[in-house]
């Protein structure tokens, strides 16, 4: 393994590292455009330029492979006046529209740009215009003049998901990106364009002029779109709430992670959280059509729990819920003794299908964790049996049974017949609307837990913004039921529910909210994790 | 000019395979290939772009970067005849603007245009090599040279 050193620091570093990677590892910056850790080196920016000890010119970092006993220099004056007469290049025909451009705040022209402390432009030519404001497809749209043509979205569709739909066309300062004529943008991943693109060129649709960057805060989290459980950022809009009429999460981002996801989310999951902020959010809990407090809700949830036989009582839990949710409700059956318990709904046609990279099919984030915390059910048996009028309380957690993969008019039926129908979730819908009792949920941004993905990773999920209403997290509201019953909740806080979980089920013996981390740990006995191969990498150039 | 279809004959599809063979990335032989192309269907769309693409296995995205950025490629239809006047440095102190102006006057286009007929494109381009002789222009695959205007009208008469 090489050993060098780098601004007087030694480190060594595996073969092959870069030397952006290597200084990165010392907390040294090299400034660059165009260089992705998980795209090919296109060396198109020669921002990166390092002296290195006996090679008469800068090197570009990012195309230097770490040697041993090389000498690396990242500040000294020739590589700094590089830098800065690259910035000016880069600048030429920029418009510096930075008053109206979404990426600024996160824009590494303009950090760069200070960093080097290059104030006046010399350019007396007017600069080069080119097309703005074009939409690339569904969720990207291109501003082709603040473009620096560091390629990274070209190499994105060309390595990552093997779509190959943009290109760098024409030639000189006429260069521009664009699509192949007549061909849109519209893969499951354009989203990540907007993420590696360093300058205000691809910006997000949906985000687009919502809110200024420096008003947003981030807390790390995990996508619910499916069961693979990419990690991600929330950044949520808590300070200029007018800025997006009431619209708290801002948008998500891909957290890294090489277990799971690399740099990469997917478009159904980043735009898929649209429901956190709707108005079908059930905010109060409701008995029959009025809104009431969530005390008296309770009390009445408690009654029907108490006034019924285990035989009458059933409940359909979702994968949805998190896996303190689960034990909660794990708790809760056992304790009165509730056989019918399921979790898996059929989704509805046409079943949603996954795609060559990250996105499951199963679009429940913890379908695994549901299975291993609870007993194996069956749904739809538990379905005849309240049609045949076997079920006298029936509580749905989230699931619409109605929109299911089942016959509408007989699940009505079987809804109908119920005496009390418990409906517990984050948004209405047509199962809520026929419910006796609502309670509402705190949708996942709302509060702390864990998912258990399809490959037994469990990752954590943190709270980013307050929940609607008298909204409760799950493991909450059935500890307010488990008390009253005589058994004492695990405690206010989700991590000692995890705790208990973790001493109570087996395959999560061991785990604990610190072990966890911000990566992920996983079930025991299941084997460790990587990030699947893009689908770009995988396909072999046809003959 | 239509083309009723795009698509090599079986002859130029081996000369494909031998071109690609001769590098040791097949896509080395894009440049010829698509020549082979231009000529084949008068000039390089973007259904010749993406039949050409389907021949590598690359993205019509990439065929069309490398189309767009070589000149020799010419995106529309063109004459019958390319009439590429040089304006660079030696040509334009030695009046190619003139020459240009001349051109487009008689052959009542501007540069960058092809007469009605389908006959002459009339291009400016930059230096082709030939300072010695300025003012000077391609025509198709012959050089000529020290122009004046009557010079170019006598050229013209010639172009069928």
């Amino acid at each position: 393994m090489p050993r060098l050193t780098i601004d007087g620091k030694e480190i060594e570093v595996e073969a092959g590292t870069n030397l952006i990677e290597a200084a990165r590892r010392l907390g040294i910056e090299v400034p660059h455009y165009c260089y992705h850790p998980g795209l090919s080196i296109a060396g198109q920016c020669r921002l990166c330029m390092v002296d290195i000890e006996k090679t008469p010119r800068p090197s570009i970092a990012c195309n230097t492979p770490a040697a041993d006993g090389m000498v690396v220099h990242t500040q000294t004056e020739r590589v700094k006046d590089m830098r800065r007469s690259m910035m000016e290049f880069h600048l030429i025909n920029h418009p510096l529209d930075c008053p109206v451009c979404d990426q600024a705040g996160e824009c590494w022209l303009q950090i760069y740009y200070m960093q080097h402390g290059l104030y006046d432009p010399r350019m007396l030519d007017e600069k080069v215009h080119k097309p703005k404001a074009v939409p690339l497809g569904p969720h990207v749209m291109l501003d082709a003049e603040r473009c620096i043509l560091c390629s990274r979205c070209v190499r994105f569709c060309d390595e990552i998901t093997g779509t190959g739909e943009l290109g760098i066309f024409g030639r000189g300062d006429h260069s521009e990106i664009g699509l192949f004529p007549g061909q849109d943008l519209e893969n499951n991943y354009s989203g990540n364009v907007v993420d590696i693109c360093p300058v205000g060129a691809l910006t997000d649709r949906d985000f687009r002029f919502r809110v200024r960057v420096w008003y947003l805060d981030t807390t790390k989290s995990i996508c619910p779109g499916c069961a693979r459980g990419c990690n991600v950022e929330v950044h949520v809009n808590r300070k200029r709430p007018h800025h997006a009429e009431g619209r708290r999460v801002a948008r998500l981002k891909p957290r890294f992670n090489d277990a799971v996801n690399a740099w990469w989310i997917c478009d159904v999951g980043r735009y898929g959280f649209d429901a956190v902020d709707d108005p079908s959010r059930i905010r109060f809990a409701r008995r029959g059509d009025a809104e009431v407090e969530l005390d008296e809700a309770l009390n009445a949830l408690l009654d029907a729990l108490r006034r019924h036989t285990p035989a009458e009582i059933a409940i359909l839990a979702s994968p949805d819920l998190a896996n303190e949710d689960l034990f909660a409700l794990r708790r809760l059956t056992e304790t009165l003794g509730i056989r019918q318990v399921a979790f898996g709904v059929p989704p509805a046609a046409p079943t949603p299908a996954a795609d060559d990279f990250l996105l499951r099919a199963d679009r429940h984030p913890n379908t695994r964790g549901a299975e291993t915390i609870l007993p194996a059910g069956d749904a739809a048996a538990i379905l005849a049996a309240a049609r045949a009028g076997r079920v006298k309380v029936l509580w749905v957690f989230q699931h619409d049974l109605l929109a299911a993969g089942w016959s509408a008019a007989e699940t009505r039926q079987a809804l109908e017949r119920v005496d009390t129908l418990v409906f517990s979730g984050t948004n209405d819908n047509a199962t809520s609307a026929l419910a006796t009792l609502v309670l509402p949920l705190a949708a996942w941004v709302e509060r702390d837990g864990t998912f258990t993905n399809f490959l037994g990773r469990v990752q954590r999920f943190r709270a980013a913004v307050e929940p609607l209403g008298e909204a409760l997290a799950a493991w909450d509201l059935l500890g307010r039921l488990l008390g009253p019953l005589g058994v004492p909740p695990a405690g206010a806080r989700a991590e000692l529910w995890f705790r208990e979980l973790a001493t109570t089920v087996s395959a999560f013996a061991g785990l604990t909210y610190q072990s966890i981390g911000d990566g992920g740990a996983m079930l025991a006995g299941a084997p460790p994790t990587t990030a699947p191969e893009p689908p770009g990498r995988r396909a072999p150039a046809p003959a | 000019m239509t083309i009723a279809r795009v698509e090599f004959s079986s002859e130029q599809l081996a000369e494909v395979r031998r071109l690609q063979g001769l590098y040791p990335d097949t896509r080395g032989a894009l440049l010829p290939v698509l020549h082979m192309a231009q000529d084949t269907f008068g000039y390089v769309s973007l259904e010749v772009e993406a039949y050409v693409a389907g021949l590598f296995g690359l993205s019509p995205a990439h065929v069309h970067e490398v189309v767009t950025f070589y000149t020799l490629y010419f995106q529309q239809p063109k004459g019958r005849h390319v009439v590429a006047v040089c304006h660079n440095l030696s040509c334009h102190l030695a009046g190619a603007q003139d020459i240009l102006r001349h051109l487009e006057a008689r052959l009542g286009v501007q540069r960058g245009e092809t007469t009605e007929d389908g006959r002459v494109t009339l291009q400016a381009v930059e230096c082709l090599c030939a300072c010695e002789a300025a003012p000077m222009m391609q025509v198709d695959d012959r050089y000529e040279m020290n122009l004046t205007p009557d010079k170019c009208d006598r050229i013209l008469r010639d172009l069928r």
